[in-house]
């Protein structure tokens, strides 16, 4: 008779089998060790010191632009020079008065980095695809003649009789005569030029109407033209190039406190 | 010490436990896995693309952005979330000693993982990408993925807080806080990124912080948790020293929630977030030197282990890649040096450094210490371990290195040597690529062994045997030769 308080036993059942069948199954678990996290040695000094030095490093990159103070200090990040605009309507005075040939050779140096550097190179050395801009004749020679290149770009030989596979193609498209006039500027006074004159606004405004008077306004210029006809500088009144005027509007500001 | 009848019955307990937790944890490591060879392939190519553009390129599906941005997702969210997501709920269910009642819902909400990030790894290769790295997925894909977070771990918490009362282990300590840092971080980034419309700079902020936070709180405290429990289980030794795992641990929670923002260096940010930033991620080499010492000075005390036991090497390693991982932080965050590689490859270094270098080893050894115990089968072979061990090693080695020098490399151009054309800084980059794309296809090889194995573990084709696969050349407690006694039936079955 069986005991209806104990288990369903089945008396062939070798125990020991089981056990061991059991143990097998687990094996993995029944020879796994306890976790001891409660380890007492004694710290060595070398870890405190790293720790301390990583601190210290740290705060040094804090610490970094001054004092702690500065952090919340915009003049500490922003570069020398930039002006936040005013947005406020009574308070438009807009930025402060600049000399004229920085603030040409700024608008023509953005103007060079969209539209020139790709083939004259960041150096305007040129290359394979257009020639050297340093110390070129037409460049830094008669204004008309290089205005005229860059609003007509130029087919055959250059300056100095080399020929670039298809020429420059006009760069008139999207021009305004104040880009012209910077980038002249620019280009007459980088990479080692040195004319120290300020291509103006109102020069560069002469250099589209001559550009759209030509016969054929949408031809490039060739060598033959430009030395026939565009032997001559740029209408418009010269430009001492420290005058100090506004960087928006390009009039001289009459009052030199700035 | 506990009698004879009490150890039998702890084995009893921690033998249901695994086994009620066997379907839940396998699949998390085995889709894992698959996830991983997933990950790799779209390394493979996005790493190829980078010094050979030709390739694959009449592919729209294919170009660079989109698998470079599916090949982290795929890692991170298909590999890296699920083996931690296994990890937590078996050692959770362990060390709270507790069986898992919710396979069912767990197993649920993991396809939906699965499910959900399928898409969204489709949808970033249609073009959907959202542009901010670990944030990819188009903006369907985040509230599934949490929702099934949530239905995942949550038994855990539960787990821990109807847990015997008395001691509290270092792991769970560090469980605890991934838990609850995950749906904080992720949640919020995801909603004031997708939720609102806010100012794109703000949205490039909150993903700086989150990419920072999905390393350094989620995939940091799991696999140092992980760690602290591995490394003094198969030694059978204390902990080097207890004090020093509190330090690590507060110093992580305190510091580390404030690191992310120093990606925005320069931007138009307020001025503090970026300083404030390198500090807590400078800082963050204090928690990871604390806790890669003091477990490595456990570890130190017996070698012999280290070496034969699979767990081991490759714990032990993901330490010492943690402490690389630590210093790392500390370098590339210094203000000196993130001004030359702020826009470089180095970012990615130091990624792959965290989540292969250092998680996924601790990974792999947490897969090789837990799967024979919930399959109830040993590893089949040690060559397959060892094979995995070491090409593995050294490949995520050549990663690191090469990315962190490369991008040193490519910074010094960029910044010094600048002349203009931005093409010239950058193919400074070409042979690193090359030796990445290398150093990937290594992994998948390594990756085929352990995918095999682990295949192999999972159709239950494991060796029945009382013997650990151990990287010994012969066993010498084994009177059966060197792969064990298949099918013994009992004498040699000690503990």
């Amino acid at each position: 008779m069986q005991d209806p308080n104990k288990p369903d036993l089945d008396e062939t059942l070798n125990v020991t089998e089981s056990h061991d069948r059991m143990l097998r199954e687990a094996a993995a678990v029944s020879r796994e060790k306890h976790v001891d996290e409660g380890g007492r040695e004694p710290v060595s000094l070398w870890i405190f010191a790293s720790c301390g030095l990583i601190l210290i490093f740290a705060g040094l990159a804090l610490g970094n632009i001054g004092s702690l103070g500065s952090l919340f200090d915009y003049d500490q990040t922003v570069k020398p020079g930039y002006v936040r605009l005013d947005l406020s309507e009574d308070g438009a005075k807009g930025p402060p008065p600049a000399e004229a040939l920085a603030v040409y050779m700024k608008k023509g140096q953005k103007m060079y980095s969209s539209k020139c550097q790709g083939c004259h190179g960041g150096d305007g050395k040129g290359g394979a695809a257009a020639p050297s801009l340093v110390g070129s004749e037409w460049a830094l020679g008669d204004t008309q003649r290089f205005a005229m290149i860059i609003l007509n770009g130029l087919a055959g030989p250059t300056s100095t009789g080399q020929t670039f596979a298809g020429g420059m193609p006009t760069q008139k498209v999207g021009m305004a005569p104040v880009d012209l006039a910077g980038v002249m500027t620019y280009v007459r006074n980088s990479f080692g030029n040195e004319t120290g004159d300020v291509i103006t606004e109102e020069m560069a405004e002469h250099a589209f109407k001559l550009a759209e008077e030509r016969s054929d306004p949408n031809a490039q210029s060739t060598k033959e033209e430009l030395e026939s006809k565009y032997l001559a500088p740029l209408e418009g009144e010269p430009m001492d190039p420290s005058t100090k005027i506004d960087p928006v509007t390009l009039e001289p500001v009459e009052d030199a406190a700035g | 010490m506990s009698t004879p009848s009490d150890n039998a019955f702890d084995v009893q307990l921690r033998s249901e436990i695994d086994r009620s937790l066997r379907h839940p944890v396998m699949f998390f490591f085995t889709s894992g896995a698959a996830w991983l060879a997933v990950a790799i392939l779209l390394g493979i190519i996005s790493s190829a693309k980078v010094h050979a553009p030709g390739f694959l390129d009449s592919c729209p599906w294919m170009t660079y952005g989109r698998v470079s941005a599916a090949h982290q997702t795929a890692l991170v969210y298909g590999w890296g979330c699920q083996a931690a997501f296994g990890m937590i709920i078996w050692l959770m269910s362990r060390l709270s000693r507790q069986t898992c009642r919710n396979v069912g819902t767990i197993l649920m909400a993991g396809h939906v993982w699965n499910f959900a990030l399928s898409l969204g790894v489709i949808g970033i290769l249609a073009g959907g990408g959202t542009g901010m790295p670990w944030m990819e997925m188009p903006s369907f894909a985040w509230i599934p993925l949490l929702l099934a977070y949530v239905a995942i771990t949550i038994w855990s918490m539960v787990q821990f807080k109807v847990r015997p009362e008395g001691h509290t282990y270092i792991s769970q300590w560090y469980l605890m806080a991934a838990l609850i840092w995950f749906p904080w971080f992720f949640g919020s980034a995801h909603l004031l990124v997708h939720g609102f419309s806010g100012s794109p700079l703000g949205a490039a902020g909150v993903n700086a912080w989150f990419h920072s936070a999905m390393l350094l709180l989620f995939f940091a405290p799991v696999g140092i948790g992980m760690a602290y429990y591995l490394v003094p289980k198969v030694m059978g030794r204390p902990v080097y020293n207890y004090a020093l795992s509190l330090i690590g641990f507060w110093s992580l929670a305190i510091i580390v929630p404030w690191a992310g923002m120093q990606k925005l260096t320069g931007a138009p940010v307020p001025n503090f977030l970026p300083y404030l930033g390198a500090f807590a991620a400078i800082l963050f080499a204090v928690p990871a030197a604390v806790a890669g010492i003091n477990l490595l000075k456990t570890a130190a005390a017996d070698m012999e282990t280290v070496n034969h036991s699979p767990t081991l090497r490759f714990t032990v390693w993901g330490l010492v890649f943690l402490l690389a991982f630590g210093f790392a932080s500390l370098v590339l965050n210094s203000p000196g040096i993130t001004q030359v590689t702020q826009f470089t490859i180095a970012g990615y270094g130091f990624d792959i450094l965290g989540v292969y270098g250092f998680f996924s080893f601790i990974a792999f050894g947490a897969i090789y210490f837990i799967v024979p115990r919930i399959t109830r089968r040993e590893w089949l072979s040690r060559r397959l371990i060892k094979w995995h061990f070491f090409v593995s090693i050294y490949a995520v080695m050549a990663i690191v290195v090469v990315t962190l020098f490369g991008a040193l490399m490519q910074g010094i151009a960029q910044e010094g040597t600048y002349d203009g054309l931005w093409y010239n800084a950058a193919s400074t980059v070409f042979p690193y690529a090359v030796l990445t794309t290398i150093a990937w296809c290594f992994l998948l090889i390594s990756n085929f062994f352990f995918f095999i194995h682990l295949t192999l573990m999972w159709l239950r084709l494991g060796r029945r045997s009382s013997h650990p696969t151990l990287l010994v050349h012969h066993e010498p407690e084994s009177p059966h030769g060197p792969e064990g006694d298949i099918d013994n039936t009992g004498t040699a079955s000690a503990h």
